[in-house]
């Protein structure tokens, strides 16, 4: 009985958003009520006038967005086109992720929100002006994710020139990735596509699909419409049959003549794709011609859209706290190298990492999302692999303005000298200890094969260590990637340096440099205190308790499915 | 009396007009706004046989400046095959100033847009060409990338739709569609070759010309009457406080010169 009434409470929940979306495609009129929401939490960083320069707006980066011009980056409709309300309400209550735009899902009720899309939109006179609703996007026809469809995918990603901005595999680290502006002259990035949770409209595989569609107003990404898409207006067989044309080193007047059609074809879709675009009327056969041309277009979309899905993980990875602590391998012999597989063999933990803004000069808007991290050890030695993204390789040949220090890339690891005796002992201060000093390795791009060890006690009170122990370091950049590979042994005879034995939980933590991002000194990204140990050899208990546990697990599904089986039959 | 009435009339309109002038120049204080080409309320084309034309050489006033080098950062096989200079101060011999517009700022009715002629703008040695383009409206112009590279067309539009489309390498031609609105000189770019730049102007007469290398330019056919003659420069701004008057005889020819400086 209790379940019906919630069954009927859902259904009831589930009508009332239904009816407000309905409502939603059109946002009430301009109200008070929007302007008050809008003044009391957007102006600071959008500014009273939503020109985007609150007083919040000086440190950020990228900026909030100037409302005056109306370009938005996350739309439904198709490129030149405003989002539609719908679109302005979904983003504002999901946030920008990558950005400090925040979600209002919590502190501002629909309603709100609602009254709040309106008011935006009386910054830029379009919104008014424009007479239809904007062109929305397709998304009929998708082409389910496939490792064949991905390989399609991948070939049109270079094709395409979507490489030339975002990388050989993705990673914003494409050769123009340095050089790109926003429409109001401010620095930007590419995606990195590998991060989906820091794409801004979110990262299921139609998100995607509109993105590269409809561009991203404001950005220097352009929109892939239409005749953007190579032999727009030609089958796929067709496409093929002029590509192998265009090859031949001399073709016969048949052929000629052949491909000579092909363009032809070509050209009518071009000329009413644009006669559609600037408004004029078509005739059915037009319209046909132009709707067999986009079929394709969409489908090689879709296929784009599964290349890019297949370049992330389903999720974020989780960051390596609680039970998830770095847990260093034990191999018995040689410790793998650099390029060993065997560094393939198990997932590494992640660290992701934040702006330092504690101290200045601070870091507001950090580019390095987090560092990935291997580990192994033997009876004598430890081994490490670093693994970060970073979208430019700089090794200091650029100076920084302000401080004239040489701004490179760089990473340094930090334990603590002295391991902390059991998880309530004090650990040092974060930011590269205090009172209780800390032990670090300093790599920096310039000199990518040495690392160089520092004792601190504070973040601007660093010393290098007179005596440089042994670290074997092995380092590579590729594709956006840095590679570090740390050796070291397990024990030394320098009292300041981190001594490591077994089965002990070491305090770990991680700073991180990008040159690019004019990151130097205390300028930088970073993570708290993390942990590590070297996991204990392995006893031939732990092959005893895997089978255990996981044929006590299944007992237990079984059990429980019963269970709610037999309430069901009890309460119908 | 009747011209006494006619005078006040006038004196009125005329305030009118001061005060709305005011009125907008306040509300647009944008500097930006200044640096815009003046666009006629409408245009008639008619005819444009017997008129006059309107001819001269735009200087640069100064000592000649040192082109800029740019920094070709990729594809340098293709881009970086030539040096390449910053267009934004074109100055050649005897001070000429290339890329100026000239135009005139409020004709009303006049001769039509030649629709033969082509509009092209190509993309080659990552680089376009020309510098400054003027484009009727309801117009195509055709994007030719010669570079077998890719390119993106970013068209900064505010008043028409901004335009950001990928032209890839295998793509020679891509027309662009017409635009309803005049507006203008808008920044052409490339984001893919940060350092290619270039102007379009959308525009609703055809008595616009850019000036070519040795600083001249022609107005040809145009109605006799009298004219404010205005310019704009990519580096040196334009006359639009105080725009120069001309007037044209039929079948005449009338001389202006221009001296720029820096803005
Ligand atoms: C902490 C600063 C901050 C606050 C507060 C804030 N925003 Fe933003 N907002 C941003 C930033 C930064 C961006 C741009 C992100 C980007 O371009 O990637 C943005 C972008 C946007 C966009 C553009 C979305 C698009 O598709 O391009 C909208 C709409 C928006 N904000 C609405 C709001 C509203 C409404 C509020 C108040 C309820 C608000 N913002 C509060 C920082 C803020
Ligand atoms: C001229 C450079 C350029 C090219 C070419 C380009 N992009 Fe982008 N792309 C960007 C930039 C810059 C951003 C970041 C936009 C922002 O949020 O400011 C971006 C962001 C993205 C995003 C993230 C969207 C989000 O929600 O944050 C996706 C997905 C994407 N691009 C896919 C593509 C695909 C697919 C192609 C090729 C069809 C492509 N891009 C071509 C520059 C480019």
């Amino acid at each position: 009985m209790r379940i019906r009434t919630i069954a009927l409470l859902l259904t009831v929940f589930g009508m009332l958003v239904v009816f407000n979306s309905a409502y939603a495609q059109n946002a009430p009129e301009a109200s008070e009520k929007g302007k008050e929401v809008y003044e009391n939490s957007c102006a600071h960083c959008h500014g009273v006038e939503g020109r985007g320069d609150g007083s919040a707006a000086e440190n950020l980066l990228p900026k909030p967005r100037d409302f005056t011009r109306g370009l938005y980056k996350i739309r439904s409709t198709e490129a030149g086109q405003l989002p539609t309300d719908q679109d302005l309400f979904d983003i504002i209550t999901e946030g920008m992720p990558g950005s400090s735009m925040p979600g209002w899902e919590t502190a501002l009720t629909a309603n709100d929100r609602w009254e709040v899309v309106a008011y935006i939109k009386t910054f830029y006179d379009g919104f008014k002006e424009n007479e239809n609703p904007p062109k929305q996007i397709t998304l009929e026809g998708k082409i389910p994710y496939s490792e064949q469809s991905v390989e399609i995918g991948k070939e049109l990603y270079v094709e395409l020139g979507c490489v030339e901005c975002h990388g050989n595999v993705g990673r914003g680290d494409g050769t123009s990735a340095p050089t790109l502006t926003d429409s109001w002259g401010f620095q930007t990035w590419p995606a990195n596509l590998t991060q989906g949770w820091n794409y801004r409209g979110g990262f299921d595989t139609e998100d995607i699909f509109k993105r590269f569609i409809g561009g991203i107003a404001g950005s220097p990404m352009p929109a892939f419409e239409g005749d953007s898409f190579l032999n727009f207006g030609l089958t796929a067989e067709e496409s093929k049959r002029l590509i192998e044309l265009e090859n031949k080193d001399e073709m016969t007047e048949a052929e000629e003549e052949e491909s000579g059609q092909f363009y032809e074809k070509m050209d009518t879709a071009v000329d009413i794709a644009l006669s559609i675009k600037e408004g004029a009327e078509m005739s059915t056969t037009q319209m046909q011609t132009y709707n067999d041309a986009m079929k394709v277009v969409y489908e090689k979309s879709w296929h784009l859209a599964n290349y890019v899905k297949s370049l992330m993980p389903e999720e974020r990875p989780e960051p390596a706290i609680g039970n998830n602590v770095l847990r260093s391998q034990y191999v018995q012999g040689e410790l793998p190298a650099f390029d060993d597989a065997a560094w393939e063999t198990f997932e590494a933990r992640y660290f992701p990492l934040v702006g330092q803004v504690v101290i200045e000069p601070r870091q507001f808007n950090p580019t390095i999302d987090g560092v990935h991290v291997k580990s192994f050890y033997n009876d004598t030695e430890v081994v490490f692999l670093f693994v970060w993204d970073d979208r430019t390789h700089t090794t200091g040949d650029e100076t920084d303005e302000t401080t004239q220090k040489p701004l490179e890339d760089a990473l340094a690891v930090q334990f603590p000298v002295k391991v902390p005796q059991g998880p309530t002992a004090p650990k040092p201060y974060f930011l590269w200890g205090g009172r209780l000093p800390v032990y670090l390795w300093h790599w920096k791009a310039s000199t990518p094969d040495q690392v160089t060890e520092l004792t601190a006690k504070g973040i601007n009170n660093a010393e290098t260590q007179e005596a440089q122990g042994e670290l074997q370091v092995q380092s590579a950049y590729t594709d956006g990637q840095y590679k570090l590979w740390v050796k070291r042994t397990l024990k030394t005879d320098d009292k300041k340096d981190l001594q490591l034995e077994p089965g002990v939980f070491v305090p770990i933590a991680f700073s991180v440099w990008d040159g690019s991002n004019a990151d130097v000194d205390t300028k930088l990204t970073m993570t708290s205190w993390y942990t590590f140990t070297l996991e204990p050899v392995p006893s031939s208990r732990r092959f005893v308790y895997p089978p255990i546990i996981a044929i006590l697990s299944v007992g237990l599904l079984f059990g429980l499915r019963a269970f709610v089986q037999r309430r069901n039959t009890e309460d119908v | 009396m009747k011209t006494y009435l006619l005078a006040s009339l006038t004196l009125l309109l005329a305030c009118c007009y001061v005060g709305i002038v005011g009125i907008t120049f306040a509300a647009d204080s944008d500097a930006g706004e200044m640096e815009m080409l003046i666009f006629p309320e409408s245009y008639k084309p008619t005819s444009g046989s017997n008129g006059g034309t309107i001819s001269g050489v735009v200087k640069f006033e100064g000592d000649k400046p040192e082109m800029k080098m740019l920094e070709i950062t990729k594809d340098v096989e293709v881009c970086g095959a030539t040096e390449k200079y910053d267009e934004a101060l074109v100055v050649g011999e005897n001070n000429a100033l290339k890329n100026t517009i000239v135009y005139l700022i409020d004709i009303t009715e006049g001769k039509d847009f030649d629709k033969a002629a082509k509009l092209e703008m190509d993309q080659k040695g990552c680089k376009f060409t020309p510098h400054v383009q003027i484009v009727p409206l309801d117009t195509r112009l055709t994007m030719l990338n010669s570079d077998r590279v890719n390119h993106n067309v970013h068209i900064f539009s505010t008043i028409n739709t901004p335009v950001n489309k990928q032209q890839t390498k295998n793509r020679r031609r891509m027309p662009l569609a017409g635009v309803k609105k005049a507006e203008g000189p808008v920044s052409v770019k490339c984001d893919i070759h940060g350092w290619m730049s270039a102007w379009i102007a959308y525009v609703p007469h055809p008595y616009f010309a850019v000036t070519n290398e040795k600083g001249e330019f022609t107005l040809e056919d145009v109605p006799a009457g009298t004219y404010k003659l205005g310019y704009w420069h990519e580096a040196c701004g334009t006359n639009n406080e105080s725009p120069v008057e001309v007037t044209v005889e039929a079948g005449g020819t009338v001389t202006q010169d221009f001296t720029l400086k820096l803005k």
